[in-house]
């Protein structure tokens, strides 16, 4: 396998599931349905998780194509639209998140979050779309047949176009300004210190440490990590577009993404079989059930794994060959 | 100003050269490793502190969070540890850099701010919970913006070193 297989295999979720979410969600808008909201709401948290690595094996493939013999043109118009969708989904990511915090807190999301799940989604499902489109021009000939991407788009193509990124340009600028790096590179410490303090201490008290703390207080602790989690994902991903090729053929950093999607399986376990429910009823000295304990403690290894493989992605920059069938 | 000789003294001992020059896994970047889990157990613990005590989770009672104190000293000795480590690899990296010296002082502030916390308020019997995050809110305030600057020039280090080694200039 390679970024080419991996970057066709996984290119298609975001684009079909944002419309399948949409589709969700809006049906959820009643509340009778509201199973149907909530569904859409996690189907647009783990796209925004997916759509990461999509990103990135694109870069991967982007430089087979470029051995292929694919117009540049073709391939930059492509990029921009896959930035701009993505910026796109992460924000439609973060909003869903915070409306499921907000239906757990007060079984329903407040009115502004629905109505900006609504837009930024219905957004996300067009900006999928066009770069749907514009990456199957690059290997499906026969729709366009031109080399050249002006010319295979009608006027609404031209004007998403105004908005979208050049890649060239935005990589130009984190590579030419140390200071961009460091600014986000202290940001993204920032984040780490959020997500650890208040997601450690919440696994901490679950294994049965510092008992004297009630759980569910604790959990209110926990949009603070998510807002260090938003950050850090917005810095890495701003870092990843300033030197992608360091990153893309890094074998750590494909680990840290595989860290980083078990902990959302791990975080679906707890919030979805009811494990969530149960510790919010403990009281102070009350211990938790076996079961939340091996999924906290399982929350903080990835935690640190995430951290390790992050540590140690500078050092595993080109890890990965470049051309492999 | 001339770079004194010892920095390159220390940086032509053994285990200075194993420290910068090891292939290994388990050399320079692995106490890095170390020194990030250290920082966020100690930024970490303080800043649930501070958010609690800015009215973040309102309904933990602030003295069951009395326990993190302890917590803070265990991050920092794990980060005096590396640290110390960290500067014998690039001792001439560190001290000959100005940022150096203000990341200290700002660790060192936001250090006694946790720690005027803990006697001021935390030791205290006799307030409410209510009394205790009031008298508590400026220095939390203080402290969250003490150790946003100490991480800051912590990071800032890899940035603004005007060597990298001994007679070897960097930046």
């Amino acid at each position: 396998m390679n970024f080419a297989h991996l970057h066709l295999l996984l290119n298609h979720f975001p684009v079909i599931g944002t419309i399948i979410g949409l589709g969700l969600f809006f049906l959820g808008l009643s509340e009778e349905h509201h199973h149907m909201r909530r569904a859409g709401l996690i189907l647009f948290a783990v796209l925004a998780f997916i759509t990461i690595p999509v990103f990135i094996s694109g870069v991967g493939a982007q430089v087979m194509l470029r051995k292929a013999g694919i117009s540049n043109a073709m391939i930059q118009r492509h990029e921009g639209a896959a930035m701009l969708a993505l910026t796109f989904m992460e924000m439609t990511g973060a909003v869903a998140l915070v409306g499921l915090w907000q239906s757990s807190r007060m079984s329903r999301p407040a009115r502004w979050n629905i109505a900006a799940v609504l837009l930024l989604s219905v957004v996300t499902v067009g900006l999928m779309a066009r770069t749907g489109n514009t990456g199957g021009d690059l290997r499906h000939p026969e729709i366009g047949g031109l080399q050249e991407p002006t010319g295979m788009e009608g006027t609404l193509g031209s004007f998403v176009h105004t908005f979208e990124p050049e890649p060239d340009k935005i990589s130009n600028l984190m590579v030419f300004t140390k200071w961009t790096t460091a600014f986000l590179m202290d940001l993204h410490f920032i984040g780490l210190v959020l997500i650890v303090g208040t997601i450690g201490i919440y696994n901490i008290r679950i294994l049965g440490i510092a008992k004297q703390m009630p759980i569910a207080p604790l959990h209110r602790l926990l949009p603070w990590g998510l807002i260090g989690l938003g950050i850090n994902v917005a810095t890495g991903m701003a870092a990843f577009v300033g030197a992608p090729e360091d990153y893309t053929f890094n074998a750590v950093l494909w680990l840290k993404i595989v860290a980083l999607g078990l902990l959302g399986l791990n975080a679906a376990v707890f919030y979805l079989t009811g494990l969530f429910n149960h510790v919010e009823r403990l009281g102070p000295w009350d211990e938790a059930p076996m079961s939340a304990r091996v999924v906290a403690m399982t929350s903080l290894v990835l935690w640190c794994a995430v951290i390790t493989f992050g540590r140690y992605i500078q050092v595993f920059q080109h890890s990965i060959p470049r051309v492999s069938n | 100003m001339a770079v004194p000789a010892f920095l390159d003294t220390i940086e032509q001992t053994s285990v200075s050269r194993w420290l910068r020059e090891s292939e290994s896994v388990f050399g320079f970047y692995f106490v890095l490793l170390f020194h990030t889990f250290g920082l966020s157990v100690l930024v970490g613990a303080s800043a649930v502190l501070d958010l609690r005590i800015l009215g973040v989770a309102v309904d933990l009672p602030l003295k069951s969070l009395k326990w993190l104190f302890r917590t803070i000293w265990v991050g920092f000795a794990m980060n005096v540890t590396t640290g110390i480590l960290l500067v014998l690899a690039y001792p001439t990296k560190a001290l000959t850099n100005p940022m150096f010296y203000i990341k200290l002082s700002l660790v060192a502030i936001g250090l006694s701010a946790m720690q005027r916390i803990k006697t001021r308020v935390f030791d205290d019997p006799g307030l409410s919970e209510a009394a205790m995050a009031a008298k508590a809110r400026s220095m939390a305030i203080w402290s969250l913006l003490v150790w946003t600057g100490a991480l800051t020039a912590g990071r800032l280090l890899a940035y603004t070193a005007p060597y990298l080694v001994y007679g070897v200039r960097g930046g």
